[in-house]
């Protein structure tokens, strides 16, 4: 009877850790959610409005033509091409190199492979910040190339970063030696290794390393702030950057912009959120 | 016969590395390590990007410690924010990735929500938040009003900036959460279990197996949020401009407005980026040495 009543009271307390954690859950996201509808409900309304004490939770009017509006001055549509001008091959090129690299590490002897290793994974810990300077450098001085896409584009063909190359060699080291053994009996080199047995297999992996890189330059703002000067070449970043300071408060058209640089990212992210999830917790947790 | 196959396959191979290599070594030489060691040697020069550089020695680096009117506000600055959004940063995903990590229903939702901060594009981020910071028609500031208390100049008031800044960037920490998330699905069942039958409860089975299981992830999180942060540039250049006072002239932001602005003192912002690389790696090597006390890798299992 007493152990029944211990089985009950347990099973009671744990309905309720589970409606309470359930609560707190639903808090922080709304909390988390929360600036966003906040900027999102701001760009359908006026300033008139935006000013008033206490401000309305929902806009009094859906003003979608604020949009419009906003369009007439913020040229998104030029932004977003010259955006995805340097996205869209550094995305591949970092891609293509960072499957090379992490093959080469996952399967492939070759001499000074353990140093290279380490050299690579010591460069995950490197601030960026640090070799700026030196690489505007060559960007401009040696190769003359400021003020074009090329500083924006070029590094990512270079493996596409320590942390990409890493994630694909995780990936590859899990794709069974068996199948690469049985393809060389067959008589295939490492080429078409590579092409129709490890990158078949790997193809998750390459769509998360190619989510990260979009998500990696979709945030950058310093490198096309060193290197892009005109305005008809400026990103979304910039251009965002430039829309604030000629217009300093007028809000409503700031939060208009704020949400359509918003929205290619939310895109991208909601297409590929399952890669995400897998491949953040794979890099995480393999040593 | 045998021995000249080996090595012809040998062969192939290393040349098969060496192409597959060839990009990835062009990165880690070109774009990596030798800008780290030209770093150092510009910040032995004078040179202003334009007229030929001057070699001056020691005097940059004496000069950015005694003279640079910035130097130690902003060291300080960077330090204050990476250790605020740090930990603020940790807790906070821990605390959702545990709630997370319960049974709970629409599970996937959760997480895209948390997740969504992160991708969206710092500059936008930054100015969506700096309208809810604002200091008259701030929804912040109608929510402190509303609960009696006075406005609060989140951006102005060099005391409040920093953890402001801070706070944008444990919104932005979806990333922690979802490594978490991953790592608390890897602590192992059975010690669960074989703990429950053992009597513990939930909190103790929490502080006893969940958290040493996860140290080695905690520690992951850290040494990757840490590095970031201490690189903190986005919001000096876009809402604050490193004001009010020094008080957001972040490192990163000295380092831009000193070689890039109109100055363009390129052998003085490389020895404050030589300066900024040693700091990163005090800081870096701090946390691996306190590791050993706190970080417990299972034996054997992977």
């Amino acid at each position: 009877m007493a152990r029944g009543n211990a089985f009950a009271s347990k099973r009671r307390n744990e309905r309720i850790a589970k409606i309470v954690s359930m609560v707190v859950l639903v808090i922080l996201t709304l909390i988390v959610i929360f600036p966003i509808y906040w900027i999102f409900r701001s760009s359908l309304m006026t300033n008139g409005e935006l000013y008033a004490y206490p401000p309305s939770f929902f806009p009094p009017a859906w003003r979608f033509d604020n949009y419009a509006a906003t369009l007439k001055e913020f040229p998104f549509w030029i932004y977003l091409k010259n955006t995805m001008t340097i996205i869209v091959p550094a995305v591949l090129g970092a891609t293509v190199t960072a499957t090379m690299g992490g093959y080469a590490f996952a399967r492939l002897h070759f001499r000074g492979k353990n140093f290279l290793f380490a050299l690579c994974i010591g460069s995950m810990l490197l601030p960026s910040m640090v070799t700026l300077i030196p690489q505007y450098i060559g960007w401009t001085r040696i190769l003359h190339l400021d003020n074009t896409y090329w500083p924006l584009i070029l590094p990512h063909f270079c493996g596409g970063g320590a942390f990409n190359i890493f994630l694909i060699r995780q990936f590859v080291m899990s794709v069974p030696r068996d199948l690469d053994d049985a393809a060389k009996i067959d008589g295939c080199g490492y080429g078409r290794i590579l092409t129709s047995i490890i990158v078949p297999s790997i193809k998750p992996a390459m769509i998360v390393v190619a989510l990260f890189k979009f998500i990696e330059l979709w945030n950058d703002l310093l490198q096309q702030v060193i290197y892009i000067h005109s305005q008809d070449n400026f990103t979304i970043a910039l251009g965002l950057s430039l829309f604030k300071g000629s217009l300093k408060s007028d809000w409503s058209k700031i939060m208009c912009a704020t949400c359509l640089a918003f929205i290619p990212g939310v895109v991208i992210y909601l297409i590929g959120q399952r890669y995400f999830v897998e491949g953040i917790a794979t890099t995480g947790l393999k040593e | 016969m045998a021995k000249r196959k080996r090595t012809k396959i040998g062969r192939g191979e290393t040349r098969a590395a060496w192409i597959c290599m060839l990009p990835s070594l062009l990165g880690l030489s070109l774009v990596t390590y030798i800008p780290l060691l030209a770093v150092f040697v510009l910040g032995f020069f004078k040179w202003n990007g334009l007229s030929d550089p001057e070699f001056v020695g020691f005097a940059n680096f004496v000069r950015l410690f005694t003279k640079d009117p910035y130097m130690f506000d902003s060291i300080k600055a960077t330090v204050y924010f990476a250790l605020v959004a740090v930990i603020g940063s940790i807790i906070f995903s821990m605390i959702v990735a545990i709630l997370l990590n319960r049974k709970v229903p629409a599970r996937g939702f959760f997480r895209a929500v948390f997740y969504l901060p992160y991708v969206l594009p710092a500059m936008a981020v930054y100015l969506g938040w700096s309208w809810l910071y604002d200091y008259n028609h701030g929804f912040l500031n109608y929510l402190i009003t509303e609960a009696g208390g006075s406005r609060v100049m989140f951006l102005e008031n060099p005391a409040i900036v920093v953890p402001s800044l801070a706070l944008i960037t444990v919104w932005l920490s979806g990333n922690l959460i979802v490594v978490f998330l991953a790592g608390l699905q890897n602590v192992p069942r059975i010690y669960h279990e074989a703990a429950e039958i053992d009597g513990a409860n939930a909190w103790q089975r929490f502080w006893k197996i969940t958290m040493p299981c996860m140290t080695p992830i905690i520690f992951y999180n850290m040494l990757m949020s840490l590095i970031s942060s201490l690189q903190v540039f986005v919001p000096s250049f876009t809402l604050t401009s490193g004001g009010p006072g020094n008080s957001t002239t972040f490192l990163s932001y000295l380092i831009y407005r000193y070689a890039f602005t109109a100055s363009g003192r390129l052998g003085y912002a490389s020895a404050i980026a030589a300066v900024f690389f040693v700091i990163i790696g005090i800081f870096t090597m701090i946390l691996f040495a306190t590791s050993k006390f706190w970080v417990f890798y299972m034996g054997g299992d992977e």
